[in-house]
């Protein structure tokens, strides 16, 4: 009779620890998830779970290229979970397998919303519009939108591949070999011509849409998700501006399925079915209601926003889904938008060689500009330059010392390089009078307006001065040139900040993640 | 034998209380394992079809029984035989869906045990009613006389060679070009098997060598010509569900796939069936080819899974809850009345598939 006497021994001892564990208050895992940053929306019903279950969960927004980056690297994701916005990133990257249970939460379709009276303008409302439509309106000069980086942001690759389908025509599938034709390549350069300000994030674009409508710039256009228009045109009415017209290119669009997955760190049985319970929650009909409802598509389960007609959105219009091509394919045709078909960029780096940069600073600040310059390094992670960027380097202290330019050919790359490296250390900081030249090497480029122009400061961050006197330089260029910051060394960031948020740019940490920042910040020219 | 530290530490208080010999007779029978929680944790690689299956409390439950835990990872079947990525994390078994695999995992030098099929689910298309009602019309789609759909494979295949738009085939809501789509056949079964049946199909009988030489460009057109292709046949399933009929108007997947979907909430198909929005509609080619799932048995902790993947239980439950018929295509146990006449009882028309041979000669002509 010794099983029955184990099993009641074996139940006590259970209850006992259950007992025990309840002592402890029910508390759940620590739980972190990566995630596209048009989740932000999201995040709230995701916490609201977390709360119940007495856990502590944060988000961390990358570009869902970035996600995939991280998965196929040896390292892998730090995060329990990944929630980048298309499955396609993680079966082409993650080819470890370390991503566990993806499951699809919502749908939602990559499409061009256009400022209403431009739509109207263009003779686009209430009509099939087709990328060739799109593309008369880019050629012609009347139409110019936003669209995050194809190579960092599930939304801009999207479009993207939907510009080179539809270039191949006859809807037909991309296949090795169609990239090329030069045929395609000048449709689809022709296409990317209309970027007017790029970032690395699908969210942080419609910010910029939205931060700019309310100081007056009203931009043309932005590729977005349907649910991040919505929620862009919910932002625009009580600022009384037009909203964003959907427009459904009819030969296909690319729709992103939102998979959230679980990356087991072998933290435990509990950690994973907290994951699950945590997908059986998003996918619980009371918060499929909640999740449509920000405009996002629910697949076969009759929840649904409610249609508005005055800017076209109806999450229940049937749509003609592209056919994304083999990951090779994929992978060629990032690396063909990085080096060749993309919008240009004109970059004027401004380089702090000041006495508070000797030491850590200064060391960094030169391993930052190896890494720049240096190609083979650059494309790993798809940032590379192309022969047809434009780069000026300015090292500055309490002065600018000089201005060296260059294209982003390789030899180019390694002139500047040799320039940076014979810089050292010494002297005040005046950040502005570097920003200030900087914006006048932009200004005397020829051909302006076929460049993606910004400035990056990499400091510090302590200088002297204030950016009065830039912004006043600043207001009077067009077309509007966003100031970035990096920053090294014990950084101070305040002065960085003002300046990013006045000309809608943003600050990343270069001691931190090197790569990351430097990533980030070409994503947005 | 493998044993996760919390499973070590239960068997260490289960020592203590009862004392060393009580423990070390329960130890030994199977049966009663899973009464000192005293649980071997086998980590193997699964094909994704399998992956509710394996999640099913009841079924977690009768594992445990057993005193068998799982780590199981979603793979396609034909990496999961050949990846050194996934081999090299020694997997104490493989379960992929094609008793092919088992032949392939032994040429990739994979220690095989033991191997026995477990369960069996015909390949299958899975498409939305609008395009049948149009491939229905256009007679490529007939309902037999109990009320299921079989699909003209062959002229669906030649129009998609013929660049056919999906209008002509009198599906007028769906713009462009008709495709089918399935999953990556250098990775995944499902994928594997419809080449071999699409090669077979061109070559009106199971392929050969020679039929390869004259078919494998064809069968390539076919592959390309659905662009990115899904590494396991679970995710395609739920991307056709996801993505509805615009995103994904026709793929390839395994009978027991929608079963499973039905009987894990029936309510909710009863609610797909009365929304106006289109609904999924299972057509099977005929003639088809059967999966068959084969567990691989690499380490001998994993031999006891075997025994008890084809216990009458989880027989039962893999039928009941997860449409998956049994080792002999039939199936095990009551069905619930919400799948009621959605499948036949017997699929008539089975062709085998062609021999490894030619199918691994055609993989190799797949990009990879």
């Amino acid at each position: 009779m010794r099983t029955p006497m184990l099993r009641a021994l074996s139940a006590v001892l259970l209850l006992t620890m259950a007992l025990a564990l309840a002592g402890c208050g029910s508390r759940g895992p620590e739980f972190s998830i990566v995630s596209g940053s048009e989740n932000t929306v999201i995040e709230p019903i995701v916490q609201e779970f977390c709360a119940q279950k007495g856990a502590t969960c944060s988000f961390k927004y990358e570009g869902s290229l970035d996600i995939g980056l991280a998965l196929q690297s040896s390292a892998g994701v730090e995060q329990d979970a990944v929630w980048p916005a298309a499955s396609v990133w993680v079966d082409m990257f993650d080819t470890s397998r370390r991503v566990k249970t993806l499951t699809s939460i919502a749908q939602t379709p990559v499409i061009l919303g256009v400022r209403k009276s431009k739509a109207e303008q263009l003779g686009w409302v209430g009509k099939d519009v087709k990328m060739d439509d799109i593309l008369a309106a880019v050629n012609n000069g009347s139409l110019k939108f936003l669209m995050t980086s194809a190579t960092q942001s599930n939304s801009g690759a999207s479009a993207y591949l939907a510009m080179l389908s539809s270039a191949i025509g006859e809807d037909a599938v991309i296949k090795p070999g169609d990239l090329d034709d030069p045929k395609v390549q000048d449709t689809v350069k022709a296409l990317l011509a209309g970027v007017e300000r790029s970032s690395g994030s699908s969210g942080w674009l419609a910010d910029l849409y939205v931060d700019a409508a309310s100081k007056g710039t009203v931009y043309d256009a932005m590729w977005n998700y349907e649910a991040v228009l919505k929620e862009t045109n919910d932002r625009l009415v009580p600022l009384n501006q037009e909203p964003l017209y959907a427009i459904y290119p009819a030969d296909g669009v690319a729709v992103a399925d939102s998979p959230l997955g679980f990356v087991d760190h072998g933290r435990g049985a509990d950690v994973e079915s907290f994951f699950n319970e945590l997908v059986a929650f998003l996918q619980s009909a009371p918060i499929q209601q909640r999740i449509a409802d920000t405009g996002r598509r629910i697949p076969l389960g009759g929840a649904t926003a409610k249609p508005e007609p005055n800017w076209n959105f109806d999450p229940t219009r049937l749509l003609t889904a592209i056919r994304l091509p083999e990951p090779a394919v994929i992978r060629q045709a990032l690396d063909l938008y990085q080096a060749a078909l993309r919008k240009p960029s004109l970059t004027a780096l401004c380089l702090d060689f000041s006495g508070s940069m000797q030491g850590d600073g200064e060391q960094q600040l030169q391993q930052a500009m190896q890494f720049l310059f240096s190609p083979e390094r650059t494309s790993e992670v798809l940032v590379q330059w192309s022969p047809a960027d434009r780069i000026v380097v300015i090292p500055f202290d309490g002065t600018t010392r000089d201005a060296y330019r260059g294209t982003g050919a390789a030899t180019d790359q390694g002139t500047l390089l040799s320039e940076v490296s014979n810089q050292s250390a010494d002297g005040g900081t005046d950040m502005y009078a570097c920003a200030n030249a900087a914006l006048k090497e932009i200004e005397k480029t020829p051909n302006l307006a076929t460049y993606l122009p910004a400035i990056v400061i990499m400091t510090d961050g302590r200088s002297d001065g204030d950016s009065a006197g830039f912004m006043a330089q600043w207001n009077a260029v067009s077309p509007r040139v966003p100031v970035f910051g990096i920053t090294f060394g014990d950084a101070e960031k305040s002065q960085l900040d003002t300046l990013a948020t006045q000309t809608s740019a943003r600050v990343f940490d270069g001691a931190a993640d090197l790569a990351g920042a430097f990533r980030a910040a070409r994503g947005y020219n | 034998m493998a044993l996760s530290r919390r499973a070590f530490g239960l068997g260490l208080l289960g020592l203590g209380v009862v004392g060393t010999g009580g423990y070390f007779a329960v130890k030994d029978q199977p049966a009663l394992q899973g009464l000192l929680g005293n649980r071997t944790n086998l980590f193997g690689f699964i094909g994704g079809e399998k992956q509710a299956f394996l999640a099913d409390p009841d079924v977690i439950k009768a594992l445990g029984g057993f005193g068998l835990e799982l780590d199981a990872r979603v793979a396609g079947s034909v990496e999961m035989v050949r990846e050194p990525a996934l081999l090299s994390q020694t997997p104490a078994f493989l379960w992929p869906s094609s008793s092919i695999m088992v032949d392939i995992a032994k040429q990739s030098g994979v220690k095989v045990r033991n191997d026995q099929v477990v369960l069996n689910s015909p390949i299958v298309v899975y498409s939305w009613q609008p395009v049948v009602d149009g491939l229905t019309k256009a007679g490529l789609v007939t309902v037999t006389p109990e009320g299921q759909h079989q699909l003209d494979l062959k002229a669906l295949l030649d129009a998609i060679l013929a660049d056919t738009d999906w209008s002509a085939l009198g599906v007028d809501a769906l713009y462009g070009r008709a495709r089918i789509v399935s999953t990556d056949p250098n990775r995944s079964n499902s994928g594997f098997m419809f080449a071999g049946l699409v090669l077979s199909l061109l070559a009106g009988d199971v392929a050969t060598a020679s039929d390869l030489a004259q078919y494998g460009e064809q069968v390539q057109a076919i592959l390309r010509n659905m662009g990115f292709k899904s590494p396991s046949s679970g995710k395609l399933f739920d991307q056709y569900l996801a993505g509805g009929l615009g995103g994904e108007p026709m793929i390839v997947g395994y009978e027991n796939q929608l079963v499973e979907w039905i009987l894990a909430d029936p309510a909710r198909w009863a609610r797909v069936q009365s929304s106006t929005g289109a609904k999924p509609v299972v057509l099977y080619p005929r003639p088809t080819v059967y999966s068959a799932h084969p567990l691989i048995v690499i380490d001998p902790a994993a031999d006891r899974l075997l025994d008890v993947l084809v216990s009458p239980r989880l027989q039962e439950l893999a039928w009941t809850r997860h449409g998956f018929r049994g080792p002999l295509g039939t199936f095990t146990g009551t069905a619930d009345s919400a799948i009621q006449g959605l499948l036949p009882a017997e699929i008539d028309a089975v062709l085998p598939m062609p021999d490894a041979s030619v199918m691994l000669a055609m993989l190799a002509q797949f990009p990879k």
